[in-house]
């Protein structure tokens, strides 16, 4: 299910007024507007069975974004196409092969177990009965949920209800999967947990997915292709890989040496390498090419104990990033 | 339509489903009616023994607490006030979002949501109706025909009442916060459509202005078919009337929604 969207701009009008009570009074009498301009120009294609990663600083129009993409909003200009409909039109044909979860807010029944919202969704979507068995069991099963089914929805943890409004977003089978901040406040076990099943329901069924996540872990988990906006304007799609190297190209080293090395060596090599030895221990970091060339001058002088590459923690890479993207992407 | 009614029974179903969780809250709620009756019952049985009356425009006493009893049966029944502040605040909280992103009705959905939490007022109330000519013979449902023409107008007049709330509830797209535009209609409402003092009390010229427009639908027309106060050669009419506005009124909640959900926003979600 291809999606084309074509220099879609979507404009709102925002009211403005001061703090306070004599603010609120103002603004009563006269009240003020702004344009605000969530989107401009965006172009994006997405492909069948992609995992595309949206990218931004919090207000940088990613869920306005998806909501365009869901049919929600009406964009002001621009078009967008997914597999020939329109999404703002909601025909029904399209609702039933798109879902959409948003981490911060639920489709399920706050006051009752979920299984009666999954029977609901069953109805809503027609799912045939064999079919709803089948997908229910495998999409419980996948997320270990099994003995929650019948719990009331307020009664779960925030880990428990994402995986319920997972499942409920699956049931009918959807081509097209949006995700927005889909492990938003969930523990380190629970994000993991739901990246594994992306990555494996994306596989299992050629489903597209696009993504908005503030965890770098779970872009770089799930997400070959990124979309970076900022402040409503494309700034980068591509490869995630390729940004982060050109962000930072430095990578860490660890190097232990199996005996004392010789200090002739190191200070020579300090010459032309920055890094620190301490105990044996080695550490650097460096651009891929100048740690390629320290590594095996390493090897000259000795076998190691142990050694370690590794890349610098995406997140740092793109806080420094979004601090100035300009200074990256011309 | 097999698969769009088993679709919105489904909802209807949801709704049994939560009511039943809160069994206390669905009990009061049931019963709160019969302290409204109650004052009622006071506040006329005051009227007509400080004036020494036995009548009030044709009304006795036993015929009007009978009257304003099927009042305010059918103005509970037919009021889903509550069902529009949830549709207001799911516009303004951007809750709307999953309604829209399902292949559902908003208006459908919420009907049905609305129809639902109700059916216990259904149950409890055709119970209290039934035993009514058996309690108080003689004060309403002479015939049959009666029952079968309360019953069709206390439809129409659930649908209508709903659709009035619906196109209050879509202001909400352009002004956020419409609340208090329902509560003034609510009020309005149970003035105007003789839920606290029959009709037939206003004077003449406020009775005119009622009747032109379709809130003489809402109770007045269901309880006086039940009483017999309407001449049965005026049902016809009357409904056909009343479907006319159900038809006028849908059609401008439609148009309200077309345009309201371009200007919606999706705030908050």
């Amino acid at each position: 299910m291809p999606i084309r969207v074509n220099r879609i701009s979507k404009h709102f009008r925002l009211f403005k007024r001061e703090a306070g009570f004599s603010g609120a009074l103002k603004s009563f009498i006269n009240r003020k507007y702004e344009d605000f301009h969530a989107l401009e120009n965006i172009s994006i294609n997405v492909e069948d069975g992609e995992i595309l990663g949206i990218l931004g600083e919090n207000g940088a129009g990613k869920t306005t974004l998806i909501k365009i993409l869901v049919g929600l909003l009406h964009p002001s200009s621009g078009e967008v196409d997914i597999n020939g409909f329109i999404p703002w039109e909601r025909k029904t044909e399209f609702l039933k092969q798109i879902s959409v979860v948003m981490g911060q807010k639920n489709q399920l029944w706050w006051d009752i177990p979920a299984s009666e919202s999954f029977l609901l969704n069953r109805n809503i979507y027609e799912i045939p009965e064999k079919n709803y068995n089948k997908i229910l069991d495998e999409l419980v099963d996948l997320l270990d949920v099994k003995d929650k089914l019948d719990v009331q929805v307020r009664r779960l943890s925030l880990g428990e209800r994402m995986k319920m409004e997972i499942i409920a977003a699956l049931l009918h089978n959807p081509k097209v999967v949006l995700l927005d901040e889909p492990t938003i406040g969930l523990d380190v076990i629970s994000q993991s947990k739901i990246r594994d099943f992306v990555k494996f329901y994306n596989q299992e069924y050629n489903t597209t997915f696009i993504l908005t996540s503030h965890y770098m872990h779970d872009i770089q988990a799930l997400c070959k292709r990124v979309y970076v906006i900022n402040k409503g304007v494309s700034l980068y799609d591509g490869d995630f890989e390729v940004l982060t190297n050109k962000i930072n190209p430095r990578r860490k080293l660890l190097f232990e040496f199996s005996m004392p090395p010789d200090t002739r060596v190191i200070d020579k090599l300090l010459t032309q390498y920055k890094f620190t030895l301490k105990n044996n221990f080695l550490e650097a970091e460096l651009p891929s090419d100048d740690l390629t060339s320290l590594v095996s001058e390493l090897f000259k002088m000795d076998t190691p104990s142990s050694i370690t590459l590794e890349d610098l923690p995406v997140e740092d890479t793109m806080r420094s990033f979004f601090l100035e993207p300009e200074k990256f992407i011309k | 339509m097999k698969s769009w009614l088993i679709k919105y029974f489904a909802v209807v179903r949801m709704t049994w489903i939560q009511t039943l969780e809160y069994k206390a809250n669905a009990l009061v709620g049931t019963f709160a009616i019969f302290s409204g009756l109650f004052i009622e019952f006071l506040i006329w049985k005051q009227v007509f023994q400080a004036q020494n009356i036995n009548e009030i425009r044709g009304f006795t006493f036993n015929g009007l607490m009978v009257y304003i009893f099927l009042c305010m049966i059918v103005g509970q029944l037919k009021s889903s006030w509550a069902t529009s502040m949830e549709m207001i605040d799911s516009i303004r909280t951007g809750e709307l979002n999953k309604y829209l992103i399902r292949p559902i009705s908003f208006f459908t959905y919420h009907f049905m949501m609305f129809i639902g939490h109700n059916s216990l007022f259904y149950i409890v109330y055709t119970i209290v109706i039934i035993l009514f000519p058996i309690l108080i013979p003689g004060w309403c449902f002479h015939t049959k025909i009666q029952i079968v023409g309360f019953i069709i107008s206390l439809g129409i007049s659930i649908y209508l009442s709903y659709t009035i709330y619906f196109c209050m509830v879509c202001f909400a797209f352009w002004f956020g916060e419409v609340r208090s535009l329902v509560i003034a209609y609510n009020i309005a409402n149970s003035i105007l459509s003789g839920q606290i003092i029959p009709l037939r009390l206003f004077p003449e010229g406020a009775r005119e202005i009622i009747f032109l427009t379709p809130i003489q639908y809402l109770v007045d027309f269901p309880v006086s078919i039940a009483t017999g106060n309407l001449p049965i050669e005026f049902w016809i009419p009357k409904m056909a009337m009343a479907l006319l506005w159900c038809c006028i009124i849908t059609i401008t909640g439609r148009i309200l929604y077309g345009y309201g959900i371009r200007a919606y926003g999706g705030f908050g979600a």
